[in-house]
C-alpha cells in the first residue's frame, strides 16, 4: 500500500503545475496547426511536441547531468538537455539548416537582376523597425526588454527561421522559445499578412505592371556568386561569416555539380535530421517560467509588426525603383523581399496574377525572395557585431 | 527620449546603413563579375562547345548506323 502511494505520488498528475499544464497545452495547439492547419509542420510538429515533452512533471528530460564533489556523475540528465546543449545554445543546427538552404537556393534569377538586391535591404527595415518598437514599449514601462533582447525579437523581421533562431541564442536565450514560436508561425501567415498590404500600397496599374523576361544566367556566374559573396563578408562584415559561410558553401555544392552526393546530403538526408533536433530543442525552450509571461505576448505582437514593415518598405522600394529604372519593375516583387523563401515570392505572384491575369511574376519574385536572405543574414551579423 | 530608445535608433541607422552598404557593394561586385565571365566565355568558347556537342551527336549517329548496319547483316544470313 505504501508503495502505490509512493508511485501515486510520483506520477504526472499529482506532479503537474498550472504553468506545465498551461505549456503542454499549447504544445498541443502546435502540434494542431501543424498537422490540421499545415502551418510550417516540419517545425513546428516537434517543437510542439518538444514542449509538451519538457514539461511532463517529473521526467526529467531537460536535466541538466549532476555530478558529485569528486566529479562522478550521479544521475545522466535528460535528451533534450543535450540535443539543445549541442546544437542550439551553440547555434551550429541553425547553421547546418542554413546550409542545406544553400544548396537548395537557386540565385540564378537574382544574377540576371542584381538591383533586386536592394529588394531584399529595404524588407530588413522590419528588423530595425521593430528594434525601435521593441525599446519603445520599454521605455513606456510595458515590457521589460533591453536592447540585446529587442535586437532578437526584431530579427523575427528577417522572416528566417535559422536567423531567428541563430540570433536568439546568441543574443537571448531566456526568449528564445517565444521566438521561434512566433518567427515560424508568421512564416505560415505570409499568404495572409502579406497582400492586404501589398495591396494597399499599389494601384492596379502598377500591380499589372509586366517585366522583362530574364536573361539566361551562365554556369560560371553561379560557381562564382557563393565566392564573391563570401569574399565580402571576409572583407566588411566577418560576424555574418557562420551564416553566409555556410549557406555560400551549401551554394556552392550545388551548383559546382562535381560534389552531387554531398549536396543531395545537406538539402535531404542532413537537413531532415537536424530539422528534427532543432524542433525538439525549440519545443525544449518552451518551459512555464520562460514561455509564460507577458514578454511572450509583446513578442508575438511585435513579430507580427516586424513582418508587416518588412512587407511595406519592401513594396515601397520597388516602387521608387520602378521609378528611376530602365526597365519597369512591379512593385509587387518587393514584398518577396523578406526572405520567407518560396512563399512570399509566390504570395507576390499569386496578386500579381489577380490583377493581370498573364502576368507571371514568380520568377521575378525569386530574386529579391533570396536576395532577403543574403540581407537577413547581413542584418544579423551587423546586431551580432554590435550587440554580442 | 530615455537612452534606450536613442540606443534602439542609433542601432537602426548603423544597421540599416551597414545592409544596404553592403548590398550596394554585393549588387557592384556581382555585375561585374557577370561582366568578367560575359567577357571571358567569349563566343569562340561557346561555339566549340555546341561543336563538341554536335560532334557528339554526330558519332552517337554513327554508331547508331553501325548496328543498324550489322542487325541488317546477321538477319540477311
Amino acid at each position: 500500500m505504501e508503495q502505490l502511494m509512493l508511485l501515486l505520488s510520483q506520477s504526472g498528475a499529482a506532479n503537474l503545475s498550472f504553468g506545465q499544464l498551461t505549456m503542454i497545452i499549447a504544445g498541443l495547439v502546435l502540434i494542431y496547426l501543424a498537422i490540421s492547419k499545415r502551418f510550417e509542420p516540419l517545425l513546428l510538429l516537434p517543437i510542439g511536441f518538444g514542449a509538451i515533452l519538457v514539461n511532463i512533471p517529473g521526467a526529467g528530460m531537460n536535466a541538466a547531468p549532476v555530478y558529485d564533489a569528486a566529479g562522478v556523475m550521479l544521475s545522466g540528465g535528460g535528451l533534450l538537455y543535450y540535443i539543445s546543449a549541442l546544437g542550439l545554445d551553440t547555434g551550429i543546427f541553425p547553421l547546418l539548416i542554413f546550409l542545406g538552404v544553400g544548396a537548395m537556393t537557386d540565385f540564378g534569377p537574382m544574377l540576371a537582376n542584381p538591383k533586386t538586391l536592394f529588394l531584399g535591404a529595404a524588407a530588413q527595415f522590419g528588423i530595425f523597425g521593430t528594434i525601435i518598437g521593441a525599446v519603445w514599449m520599454s521605455s513606456m514601462g510595458w515590457m521589460d526588454f533591453s536592447l540585446t533582447d529587442a535586437a532578437a525579437i526584431g530579427i523575427i523581421g528577417g522572416a528566417d527561421g535559422p536567423t531567428s533562431i541563430f540570433i536568439a541564442s546568441q543574443l537571448a536565450p531566456h526568449l528564445l522559445g517565444a521566438i521561434a514560436v512566433a518567427a515560424y508561425s508568421y512564416m505560415a501567415l505570409v499568404p495572409m499578412i502579406q497582400p492586404p498590404i501589398m495591396k494597399a500600397l499599389t494601384t492596379k496599374k502598377e500591380r499589372a505592371i509586366t517585366m522583362t523576361q530574364l536573361r539566361v544566367v551562365s554556369k560560371r556566374e553561379k560557381i562564382i556568386f557563393p565566392l564573391v559573396v563570401l569574399a565580402l563578408v571576409a572583407l566588411f562584415l566577418p560576424s555574418a561569416a557562420p551564416l553566409l559561410g555556410m549557406f555560400c558553401l551549401g551554394n556552392l555544392m550545388k551548383e559546382s555539380g562535381v560534389v552531387d552526393r554531398l549536396s543531395d546530403t545537406a538539402q535531404n538526408a542532413l537537413m531532415n535530421i537536424v530539422t528534427i533536433f532543432l524542433g525538439l530543442a525549440v519545443g525544449s525552450k518552451l518551459s512555464a517560467e520562460y514561455f509564460l509571461n507577458i514578454e511572450t505576448l509583446g513578442i508575438l505582437v511585435l513579430g507580427l509588426v516586424a513582418f508587416c514593415i518588412g512587407t511595406a518598405f519592401g513594396v515601397l522600394m520597388a516602387k521608387v525603383m520602378n521609378l528611376m529604372s530602365k526597365t519597369p519593375i512591379n512593385p509587387l516583387i518587393g514584398s518577396a523581399g523578406v526572405s520567407a523563401v518560396p512563399m512570399a515570392a509566390r504570395v507576390s505572384n499569386k496578386v500579381g496574377l489577380e490583377a493581370n491575369n498573364q502576368n507571371f511574376l514568380l520568377m521575378h519574385a525569386m530574386g529579391p525572395n533570396v536576395a532577403g536572405v543574403i540581407g537577413s543574414a547581413v542584418a544579423a551579423g551587423v546586431l551580432l557585431s554590435f550587440l554580442g | 527620449m530615455s537612452d534606450l530608445l536613442q540606443e534602439g535608433l542609433n542601432l537602426m541607422l548603423m544597421g540599416m546603413g551597414t545592409v544596404f552598404v553592403f548590398l550596394t557593394v554585393l549588387v557592384i561586385g556581382t555585375t561585374l563579375m557577370s561582366k568578367l565571365v560575359g567577357l571571358t566565355t567569349s563566343q569562340s568558347d561557346i561555339d566549340s562547345k555546341a561543336r563538341s556537342q554536335s560532334t557528339a551527336a554526330r558519332e552517337d549517329l554513327t554508331e547508331l548506323a553501325a548496328v543498324a548496319a550489322a542487325v541488317k547483316v546477321i538477319h540477311e544470313r
